[in-house]
């Protein structure tokens, strides 16, 4: 059934509001044991969603209830879909709100369909990895999907985004002495950029040639961690945490508009932007999910909130008409170059098991698995332990490199320092 | 009742079977899977209340998975149609030339797999449930939620919200092949409260879960987990950071499951066996744990969220013994690493849905219970932990290592608890040891699905998992 069909359905519904959300997704996979082809895979599918908002007689309240609605779902399917979501969107008691309006948008470049085309380039830049004997490509995973995303709302909203959205999951091993280890990693892309994707698989296994020869990590105690991989996203998340409307309006936010996060600051300043476009990000769209215009805007100056983004429910809520939710974003480079974070004694983790930032509790915890001990002019490789501690007490002194380094949607400080974690470490 | 198999899958089964005849004219095996799973899904909190159609599981669609000169190619759709099974044929073959043209552009290899048994199998299975999601009233449900996500506000002062969610899922799935014709409809559902709370500028968050093999009728349960969660959350607020180090640990069910799931789940995948991606494959027949450390792995070995009759490969659904008294005896495999790996598949060929790729996936992983009490466990240590509630969890079959953030640790100083808490706990070690350190095991299993898992960072798939309290020892920070 065709979207149009679809919204005629809902306009002759009698439904206060409505938003449909209709993504077509064409898809080529390949599977690799080392660089032989396991399996390939290709798929040709459709996501509609539909969501049904209602207005109480009295207007003290609006609800809403969302479907997903199977392509090959009927007319009458999709009515009675409509008419269930409309009875079951009265039950439910929000505060009322706005839909987005239909506004004017600057749509973004076209971009060409060609999924085997992409499919192909990230073989062959796989295929260029540089391995080594004692390094090498374990097994990955390549998907190249083209998105078509067309967005409507009962306000005239009609936005069509294509993109495209890859994913490449790499495994490494390295070995020494009969003794192999494995490093993972999962890139979530636009395009394929054969050199960033080669160099950073090239950066792992040198970590992994690095982990062969690490020691336990002592029991450091409260130190210094820098952070220089991925890792880092989750510090700088919980500041997106912090900044996002839904938590400001359940009370979960630590911020205040106008006010610095922090007192008597004497590391770097955070500053957070959205950023419509970021060269070779999957998430290059003109609107977000709900059809607000996506642009270019500063959340937080030098540790001092700016500006809420998030939902239109919970942006509306706070008395926001032109808030949107994240696609992009920006963290701003530190006063000094990473060289200058890297001085003194201090503990670099570059490979955790699974490091998390709770953005609710400001929490910190990781396993290490491979990090550097700098510890009076002399490099250590160390392994084992973890590292915890709560982003509260780091707000004041925190440092990041004057040098970015981007992740998928995120621009952030290649080399990000906090002074107050703990080490436990596993030498007896 | 029994839950009805889907009306639109049977549907579809006349024109998939020619679509079968015509692809077997150029491929050596064929199979499709179709999928019509409906769900239902409630949340309600102080701030947002919505409810939906969609969760984990739901998904309409068909998988295609044929083989060609050694080659296993899939293709996914949400467009076939039984009338015109042609079509699907020829987007299929479209797809495969372009994507073989890829292949042989690049030069690249082919890891050659052989057929997978096809031996004739028909099987229907419709499992009891009181209610289907598709057809249940929400409006009891949102006025029950509500009530309870009001009352668990007015319980503490320091309340912030109080999160109320549970959905309910009826799968149903058609396998076919030239001889086989499996059907299966089920349903199951998981809820859960969480409490959240502030106090000093300090948050923390309690969450009590439930889930089973049944329909919304699990949700009469959710009223019994409000006080746990809020009580959990308030405790979260007064807990002590912990001194890292080495202690005797007694882990409760949910935890014991964490371990179960983190350590011998994944560590015994067999795929990454194919890959040389796991330790276990070197440890078969060898001792990974004490003598009172037995593990089962498989859809028959509990009825919870992932209780299936057969799996996305279809295959029929085990019960699979890996650890047997400290000895690792197997793993789990689906059907493609089976072959490789001149094995037989157990039933554990799991997609996240019909887009996904099949991968080796836990179902339900649980250890064995023994005959040792709590109590007596909580008397023999000298000074160490008693850990509830798990956070999330992260193994490295390759090396053995594990993480496991887990929610509180109690403190036990010499045989009693002091009252102490300490919160968050991060679990840290080397699996043969944490698992040769059991020294007592409980005789109350218990099995936990309200979580799900992912394969590497992605490929989220149900699974439960469980097992007794277990005093050990591990290092805590």
């Amino acid at each position: 059934m065709t979207v149009e069909r679809i919204a005629e359905i809902l306009k002759a519904s009698g439904a206060y509001g409505w938003e449909i959300s209709d993504t077509k997704l064409t898809g080529r996979e390949f599977y690799f044991i080392k660089h032989s082809l396991d399996q390939a895979r290709a798929k040709d599918v459709r996501h509609i969603t539909l969501k049904v908002y209602g207005l109480s007689e009295d207007g003290s309240s609006m609800g809403s209830a969302s479907a997903d609605v199977p392509p090959s779902a009927a007319e009458e399917e999709v009515a009675k879909t409509v008419s269930d979501l409309i009875y079951q969107a009265s039950l439910v008691k929000n505060k009322p709100y706005e839909l987005n309006p239909a506004r004017p948008v600057e749509p973004m470049p076209e971009c060409a369909a060609d999924p085997d085309g992409e499919a192909r380039r990230f073989i062959e830049a796989m295929a260029s990895v540089r391995e080594t004997e004692s390094e090498d490509l374990n097994s990955y995973e390549i998907f190249a999907n083209f998105a078509e995303r067309r967005f409507m709302n009962s306000r005239g909203v009609d936005v069509t985004e294509r993109f495209p959205s890859s994913m490449v999951e790499a495994v490494v091993n390295a070995r020494r002495d009969g003794h192999e280890i494995e490093l993972y990693r999962l890139y979530e892309l636009g395009a394929c950029d054969a050199d960033t994707l080669r160099k950073d698989i090239e950066e792992t296994m040198a970590f992994g040639k690095d982990r062969l020869i690490a020691v336990p990590t002592p029991p450091l105690g409260s130190c210094a961690a820098v952070f220089s991989t991925d890792a880092a996203l989750q510090i700088y998340e919980y500041f997106l945490g912090n900044l996002n409307a839904a938590y400001v309006v359940r009370g979960m936010s630590a911020f205040e508009i106008g006010k610095p996060v922090a007192q008597d600051i004497e590391g770097d300043r955070v500053s957070v932007f959205a950023r419509r476009v970021l060269p070779g990000s999957p998430a290059n769209f003109s609107c977000d999910a709900e059809g607000a215009p996506v642009r270019d805007l500063c959340l937080m100056e030098d540790s001092v909130p700016r500006h809420w983004c998030g939902s239109r429910m919970f942006t509306q809520y706070l008395g926001l008409d032109d808030a949107f939710s994240l696609t992009n974003w920006e963290v701003r480079g530190g006063s000094r170059p990473a060289a200058e974070l890297r001085k003194g004694d201090f503990l670099e983790v570059v490979e955790f098991s699974d490091f998390q930032v709770d953005d609710m509790t400001g929490d910190i915890f990781g396993e290490i698995r491979l990090g550097y001990l700098h510890r009076q002019g002399n490099v250590i490789p160390v392994t084992g332990g973890s590292v915890s501690g709560n982003m509260r007490e780091n707000l004041a002194c925190m440092s990041m490199s004057s040098e970015q380094r981007q992740y998928a949607n995120a621009l952030i400080p290649a080399v990000t320092r906090l002074e107050k974690v703990t080490v436990s470490g596993i030498e007896e | 009742m029994k839950a009805p198999f889907s009306k639109y899958l049977d549907s579809l089964t006349g024109g998939l079977r020619t679509l079968i005849d015509l692809l077997s004219e150029d491929h050596d095996y064929v199979s499709a899977l179709a999928t019509d799973s409906k769900g239902l899904v409630v949340r309600i909190s102080q701030h947002s209340k919505s409810v939906g159609n969609r969760t984990m599981t739901t998904e309409r669609g068909v998988v295609l998975r044929v083989r060609q000169d050694g080659l296993y190619f899939e293709y996914a759709t949400d467009g076939f149609d039984p009338e015109r099974p042609e079509l699907t044929a020829e987007a299929l073959r479209a797809a495969e030339r372009a994507q073989r043209a890829a292949v042989e552009a690049t030069g690249t290899a082919v890891y050659e797999t052989g057929i997978i048994p096809d031996e004739p199998w028909e099987l229907f299975v419709e499992r009891e449930t009181e209610y289907l999601p598709e057809d249940c009233e929400i409006s009891g449900l949102v006025e029950k939620f509500s009530e309870i996500s009001d009352r668990g506000m007015a319980m503490s002062e320091y309340m912030l919200d109080c999160n109320v969610a549970a959905q309910s899922t009826h799968v149903c799935k058609l396998f076919l092949t030239k001889n086989r014709y499996l059907r299966q409809s089920y349903v199951y559902s998981e809820g859960g409260v969480a409490a959240i709370v502030a106090k000093d500028g300090q948050n923390r968050f309690g969450y009590k879960s439930l889930s089973g093999l049944c329909g919304i009728e699990l949700f009469d349960g959710i009223d019994e987990k409000l006080r746990g969660a809020v009580d959990l959350a308030l405790e979260l607020l007064d807990s002590d950071r912990i001194e890292p180090g080495e202690y005797d640990i007694i882990t409760s069910p949910e935890v014991s499951g964490l371990i179960a799931h983190e350590a011998f789940g994944h560590g015994v995948e067999m795929d990454m066996f194919v890959k040389g991606r796991a330790l276990g494959a070197e440890y078969i027949g060898k001792r990974v744990g004490s003598e009172l450390v037995t593990m089962h792995e498989g859809a028959l070995c509990a009825e919870n969220v992932t209780s299936y009759a057969f799996d996305d490969e279809g295959f029929p659904a085990g019960d699979v013994t890996e650890i047997d008294r400290g000895i690792l005896k197997t793993g789990i495999c689906d059907a493609l690493s089976a072959l490789r790996l001149g094995t037989v598949p157990t039933g554990n060929g799991k997609r996240e849905n019909f887009e996904h790729k099949v991968y080796t996936r836990m179902t339900n992983t649980v250890f064995d219970s023994g005959s040792d009490s709590l109590e007596d466990m909580i008397a023999s240590v000298k000074r160490g932990y008693l850990l509830e509630g798990m956070d999330s969890g992260m193994e490295d079959p390759k090396h053995w290592g594990i993480q496991c953030i887990i929610t509180l640790g109690r403190e036990i100083i010499d045989g009693k608890l002091t009252g102490k808490v300490v919160a968050p706990v991060i679990m840290t070690g080397y699996v043969p040891d944490l698992l040769g350190s059991v020294r007592m095991a409980s005789p109350d299993r218990q099995i936990f699905g309200s979580g799900g898992c992912g394969k590497g960072h992605k490929e989220w798939v149900k699974v439960s998992d469980g097992g007794p309290y277990l005093l050990t020892r591990a290092r805590l920070g």
